[in-house]
């Protein structure tokens, strides 16, 4: 109630502001008296109100003694004041009732993204390219149950394609067990679960290699079902996912979407830790297992260990993450390893608003000749360096130098990549 | 690691330790005035969080209160000094930063819905009132009766140690 009566006493001297631009005839010498006048007791019309205001009852403070506001005196407010507070209130409810959750309550998050790439690759062209347009959904289906889904339209020679790339139904137990169905990005160490699809949301213009989409050298995407949530280590901050699937189909860069392609199991565990007292940190390990099937018949298995290291705020931010692929030849028996790291350092400049952020990461692949399952993996080492500028708090420009050699004895593959990326 | 990794490393150090030897800008752009309550609905299973609780709960990584009352996260819209002081003591965060952060987090099927914006402290008590499990954040000078203030590090708003200012 005061407060409109102080919005009034100010449009009343906006008015009287705004009138003072030129001498005052002796007619508005009497309006400004008489305003002035009108002023004067809505100042006192306010401060009245506002000690009948402090003059309220003390908040009830459960955790302890009140430091804050202590007039228990309860004082009989006024009828308009009582008509006010009632219409007020009203608001108030009619606010409730807009903000309380509906179900279902579908939000739907568009990401996408345009590119311009060039390299002195023999064999390559320069030129602009259609990035993911990403559409992302995200229900409350009841205060328990939630449901997220993940679809793509990917630009290609010959038109689009369209991707489900996650599609999942959650049930929330409580923080410390969360059980949920359908298509994932599988939980294997950092990245692939941090950024998913939208270019916008990672600093860099592309995802390291060990985990690009497309990519082979971990199952990037996961059917089955899976279990996750905090578990109690004080301020520790330990969580865990654990969960079972197709694992890889035939084509082993897709996970088998419509059905296993063997009778074995995918399982996936991964475990990390957020400090407390260390805020923006985290550590985390994962374990995968799988057993693949080929349409040549052939049998591998499978073990993948991943450990990572990020520390996520942006002053610096800096993320590292390992995986060892094994895989064995199940008929010969013969084993070998596969590694890719990757480390990457962002800093946000205290300048430009903080908008500027520049970036560089360095990467890392080896896939040794007795590989017999990565057979269009190869080797990789490479840099980029590059700056992000936030255009505004949801689109983002990217600039990249990128220097990289795929085998000892290659030439160097030298490249610039622009990119802006935008969520709606 | 070849020379060119090692040379931009070195960039990279330099550049950081310019910029963090230069003053770096408060991430709330208000002045320091009263102290911040966190409120929540009286019926509400807790009566004392330590910052990183506080923390934790803001972030989304704690999503219960216990397995039949969901947290309901209320936040002031922007401008007002409630969420600027949410912004700068707990997220650590630039209000972008914040934005991006929900953006993130339902993107990865960690939260369904990001923190309830209210756009005034009336709507906000209404609500703190009526949703069971809700948390929010107000002026502590303004705290209407019904509410319980919750303890943040063993301290009340107005003791010599609250850190919500």
């Amino acid at each position: 109630m005061y407060r409109r009566l102080f919005i009034i006493a100010v449009l009343l001297l906006t008015a009287v502001a705004a009138g003072g631009q030129s001498p005052p005839t002796p007619d508005q010498a009497d309006q400004i008296r008489t305003l002035v006048q009108q002023v004067q007791q809505l100042q006192q019309r306010v401060t009245e109100l506002e000690a009948k205001v402090s003059a309220y009852p003390t908040p009830v403070l459960y955790a302890g003694t009140a430091p804050v506001g202590s007039k228990p005196v309860p004082q009989e407010t006024p009828a308009a004041t009582v008509q006010a507070h009632q219409h007020e209130g009203a608001e108030a409810q009619a606010a409730v009732r807009q903000i309380e959750t509906h179900y279902p309550s579908l939000q739907v998050r568009g990401f996408g993204d345009a590119d311009f790439s060039t390299t002195d690759q023999k064999g390559t062209t320069s030129g602009f390219n259609l990035g993911q347009l990403d559409l992302h959904l995200a229900s409350a289906l009841s205060q328990k149950v939630s449901y997220f889904g993940e679809i793509t339209f990917n630009a290609q020679p010959t038109g689009y394609t369209v991707e489900v790339e996650r599609n999942i139904i959650r049930y929330d137990y409580n923080d410390f067990f969360k059980i949920s169905f359908g298509r994932y990005h599988t939980p294997i160490g950092y990245w692939n679960t941090a950024f998913h699809h939208g270019a916008w949301l990672q600093t860099t213009i592309a995802r390291p290699e060990m985990v690009k989409f497309g990519g082979t050298f971990i199952p990037i995407h996961f059917v089955g079902f899976l279990a996750e949530g905090n578990i109690p280590a004080g301020g520790l901050g330990l969580g865990y996912s654990v969960g079972v699937g197709n694992g890889r189909g035939e084509n082993i860069s897709r996970p088998g979407d419509a059905g296993d392609n063997n009778n074995n199991r995918a399982w996936v565990a991964n475990l990390f830790v957020r400090p407390a007292k260390l805020y923006g940190l985290q550590i985390g390990a994962s374990g995968y297992r799988d057993k693949i099937t080929l349409a040549d018949g052939r049998n591998f298995r499978e073990w993948i260990g991943s450990a990572y290291l990020v520390w996520t705020k942006e002053h610096p931010e800096f993320l590292a993450e390992f995986a060892n692929v094994n895989h064995e030849l199940i008929m010969t028996g013969q084993s070998s390893n596969n590694q890719a790291f990757y480390a990457q350092l962002g800093y946000r400049l205290p300048w430009f608003e903080r908008t500027v952020k520049p970036y560089y990461r360095f990467e890392y692949t080896h896939v040794p000749p007795s590989e017999r399952l990565f057979t269009d993996t190869m080797d990789l080492v490479g840099s980029i360096a590059g700056v992000r500028y936030d255009i505004t708090n949801y689109a983002s420009f990217k600039a990249e130098y990128r220097n990289s050699r795929r085998t000892p004895g290659d030439p160097r593959v030298n490249g610039a990549f622009f990119q802006t990326c935008f969520t709606f | 690691m070849n020379a060119t990794f090692r040379r931009v490393v070195t960039l990279c150090w330099m550049l950081m330790w310019v910029s963090v030897a230069s003053p770096y800008p408060a991430l709330a752009q208000t002045s320091r005035g009263a102290d911040i309550a966190v409120v929540v609905h009286p019926d509400t299973p807790v009566s004392d969080l330590t910052l990183a609780e506080v923390r934790k709960v803001l972030l989304g990584e704690r999503q219960y209160w216990n397995s039949k009352l969901p947290v309901t996260l209320l936040i002031r819209a922007p401008v007002a000094r409630e969420r600027d002081v949410v912004l700068r003591v707990i997220y650590q965060m630039t209000e972008a930063q914040f934005k991006q952060y929900w953006v993130a987090k339902i993107f990865r099927a960690e939260a369904a819905s990001p923190p309830k914006i209210v756009y005034s402290n009336d709507v906000q008590y209404e609500l703190v009132s009526a949703i069971p499990g809700a948390i929010a954040f107000i002026d502590a000078r303004n705290v209407p009766p019904g509410l319980r203030v919750l303890r943040v590090d063993g301290h009340l708003p107005g003791e010599h140690d609250y850190p919500l200012r």
